[in-house]
């Protein structure tokens, strides 16, 4: 009976269930908290108290906007998502701009070494406006362009907080500034080493792709291989490259002169590389293999050269699937080079590992955070390319 | 012209063509037919060297196609197949337009010939050009098919039971429209099917194989009237052999000239027709069943000269008249096709009975 009834109310649930989900971490968890220096424990700050009165009512407003949105009336199915998606906008900005304001005011007169950080209120509140924009966006059903633009206009409300000094005195954006020259650096690091892996799997992994699908005797020997590859821990592949990596930048002077040795970049881009192999060749071949049988016995049999075969029907066929191994991999790619600064590889994983040793969590934020972010615009920008790279026929 | 001259294929030692030799003269339709694994596809994708030949030789307008280089070779020939195996990422004027574009033929002679095979197959140029593959129902990919396999005008064209997958009534169409262009077109075709209807409304030489071997090579009424054996005489099937064979027998072949006067020799078809101002036929005098009256002719129970008797048949049985008027395409009374038409008694027969 209840159920049927909240049934009636409820027209959009899961929006009412992160609404309640987010009211309670208002009310339950703190929003952000002071703390005397960067590695003492802090005291938790509510939101309310955090909050100035404006931006108390502002949140008010937009969570009474949502309630509306997810209610079965009197707004009809598209009105309501489109008024959630529009009100999500506001309540990010909302959610910087109280926190920046918060660490403003309270570190007025706090002594130098206090620091504010963000709160449990705060990531749950930003994990709520996420969650509602794809929500609504996926029963929209907008395509790839409306996704696009509004994920901009995301975008450029974040960027907008972070443009000015307001979020400047906040924990994680004072290791920022301490770090801003390395920041760069690691940023730089990352990126190259994501690409140094990318390209020579692409290079090896096509062809091996090819290979399976045009001979079937060699391809369960070289699944069963690169799938040993894909179960090895990280951690492992990293300890095992040690040893004869380092006897072979000792044995082969011009190679150790390159860098090769047991720790470091080399390591690293070969573990990368081992890894990335399974799904390029994986994908390419499964790719080749979907292509229609009938098509390819017309083109051989209209005269086509095996290698206009290839060029002209195999790969724009098989494409979509390829860049989808290819987005995989360099998703894949982003979070492990983050191990490989264990063994001394650099990019973002140098500043999580320095501040799990100093116990400073707004520094591994400051290494997650950028590696989560990279992540997502890799996988956005390969799903447009997977998406633009599918033949005009079978969009 | 083909020439197969003891074409064998052998599959770990087993002969699936068993030295096949049959001459397929320029112009004639053939039909490669037999059960399942007769190896009719086999033999039909020897001729493009899509599968090697074991043994015999091919002959292609006077070149041994063994001795031409594959590519070439293939495209001298059109290919369709039952997949039509069009590509799903090019529009309808690319795929068309491939062996062209593979012989690099200037854009405007491409392009004015993709607007002539889409006309030929009744394609709108203007709603059909751009569409892609999947937006085509399966009797129009069949027709961009078989207008891809002859965009760059093949001396010969070879189609894999093209017709084996559409729903009977876009089959019918099909084969009517490929018996059209094959009498505008005048090409060597070849064409493997196991549906004996179909070979016998398409053909001008059936070539039926069992087990690899050539049974019988024949035109199909031969093939009908004179089949070499029992296994011919019963894969054409003996029930219904007398509508086969007027499937294959022609109005004009048969039709007398009308009778505008009532004939007191044709004991039960004294009938006569009467005619408007245009010649054309209005009315019939005599010859139902029902009744010995008169009977305004409609357009269901005229015959063309084109009609098949076993059609004539079909109306003269349905709308129960013992004659069916002849009309040419203005409607005007040409002739009269009777029951002894049906029966293959010509015209000039029954003239001299009487």
């Amino acid at each position: 009976m209840a159920s049927t009834r909240s049934r009636q109310w409820v027209g959009n649930r899961v929006l009412m269930t992160l609404l309640v989900a987010a009211v309670a971490s208002v009310g339950l968890l703190p929003f952000a908290s002071l703390s005397p220096n960067r590695l003492a424990s802090g005291q938790s700050v509510m939101l309310w108290e955090a909050s100035a009165s404006w931006q108390l009512a502002a949140f008010a407003l937009i969570g009474l906007a949502l309630l509306l949105a997810a209610l079965a009336r009197p707004l009809s199915v598209r009105t309501a998502l489109w008024l959630s998606l529009i009100a999500t906008l506001p309540l990010l900005a909302l959610d910087f701009q109280a926190l920046g304001g918060y660490a403003h005011r309270a570190l007025v007169d706090a002594s130098p070494a206090a620091r504010v950080s963000q709160g449990a209120t705060f990531w749950i509140l930003l994990f709520v406006c996420v969650l509602i924009a794809i929500d609504a966006l996926q029963r929209l059903r907008l395509g790839m362009a409306g996704r696009a633009l509004y994920g901009m206009a995301a975008l450029a409300v974040i960027a907008a907080c972070f443009c000015g000094d307001l979020l400047a005195p906040l924990s994680i954006m004072r290791e920022f500034a301490n770090q801003r020259d390395n920041f760069v650096d690691q940023l730089i690091r990352h990126l190259l080493l994501v690409g140094g892996a990318l390209v020579p799997a692409l290079l090896v992994g096509l062809p091996l792709g090819l290979m399976a699908n045009r001979r079937a005797r060699l391809r369960n020997g070289l699944f069963s291989v690169l799938n040993v590859f894909q179960t090895l821990p990280s951690i492992a592949v990293f300890g095992l490259l040690i040893a004869p990596l380092s006897a072979l930048g000792r044995a082969v002077p011009w190679l150790g002169d390159l860098g090769v040795s047991g720790i470091g970049v080399a390591p690293a881009i070969i573990a990368l590389v081992l890894y990335s192999l399974l799904p390029i060749v994986r994908n390419t071949y499964s790719g080749l293999a979907g292509v229609s049988s009938g098509a390819l016995e017309a083109a051989r049999g209209m005269g086509m050269t095996p290698r206009q075969i290839l060029w002209q029907v195999e790969i724009p066929l098989a494409l979509p699937v390829i860049l989808s191994g290819l987005r995989i991999v360099t998703v894949q790619a982003i979070g492990l080079v983050v191990v490989a600064a264990l063994i001394g590889a650099g990019g973002f994983g140098a500043f999580i590992f320095q501040g799990l040793g100093q116990y400073a969590i707004d520094l591994v934020l400051l290494g997650a955070i950028p590696t989560i972010v990279l992540a997502v615009i890799a996988d956005f920008a390969l799903q447009i390319l997977v998406s633009l790279s599918r033949p005009a026929g079978t969009r | 012209m083909i020439e197969l001259q003891g074409l064998t294929k052998t599959y770990a030692g087993k002969h699936v063509v068993d030295d096949v030799s049959l001459t397929l003269e320029t112009g004639e339709f053939g039909v490669l037919i037999g059960p399942s694994g007769c190896g009719k596809s086999t033999t039909l994708k020897m001729i493009n060297r899509l599968i090697p030949l074991s043994g015999g030789r091919i002959i292609l307008n006077g070149d041994d196609v063994n001795t031409l280089p594959t590519e070439q070779l293939r495209r001298r020939i059109g290919y369709a197949i039952q997949s039509t195996g069009l590509f799903p990422h090019w529009s309808v004027a690319q795929n068309i337009a491939t062996v062209p574009q593979l012989l690099k033929w200037p854009k405007s002679r491409i392009d004015d010939r993709v607007d002539e095979l889409m006309a030929m197959f009744h394609l709108d140029p203007s709603e059909f050009r751009h569409k892609y593959p999947h937006q085509l129902s399966g009797g129009q990919a069949q027709r961009v098919g078989v207008a891809r396999a002859l965009a760059a005008d093949p001396e010969v064209l070879l189609m894999d039971e093209p017709f084996g997958a559409v729903d009977p009534i876009t089959r019918e169409v099909l084969q009517a429209e490929m018996k059209r262009v094959h009498q505008q077109t005048g090409k060597t075709i070849v064409f493997v099917t196991h549906d004996m209807d179909e070979a016998l409304q398409l053909a001008t030489r059936i070539a039926l194989l069992n087990g690899g071997r050539l049974v019988q090579y024949d035109r199909p009424i031969e093939m009908m009237v004179t089949p070499a054996d029992d296994f011919v005489r019963e894969f054409i099937g003996q029930a219904d052999l007398g509508l086969k064979l007027l499937s294959r027998r022609w109005v004009h072949q048969y039709q007398r000239p009308p009778s505008l006067a009532h004939h007191a020799t044709l004991p039960g078809l004294d009938h006569c027709w009467q005619l408007d101002d245009a010649g054309r036929p209005v009315a019939l005098e005599g010859a139902r069943l029902d009744d010995g009256g008169v009977t305004p002719v409609k357009s269901e129970w005229t015959a063309t000269p084109d009609m098949s008797l076993k059609e004539a048949l079909s109306r003269m049985v349905w709308y129960r008249v013992m004659v069916l008027p002849v009309i040419d395409e203005a409607g005007k009374l040409i002739g009269e096709i009777g029951m002894q038409g049906v029966m293959g008694i010509q015209a000039e027969q029954r003239v001299h009975a009487s």
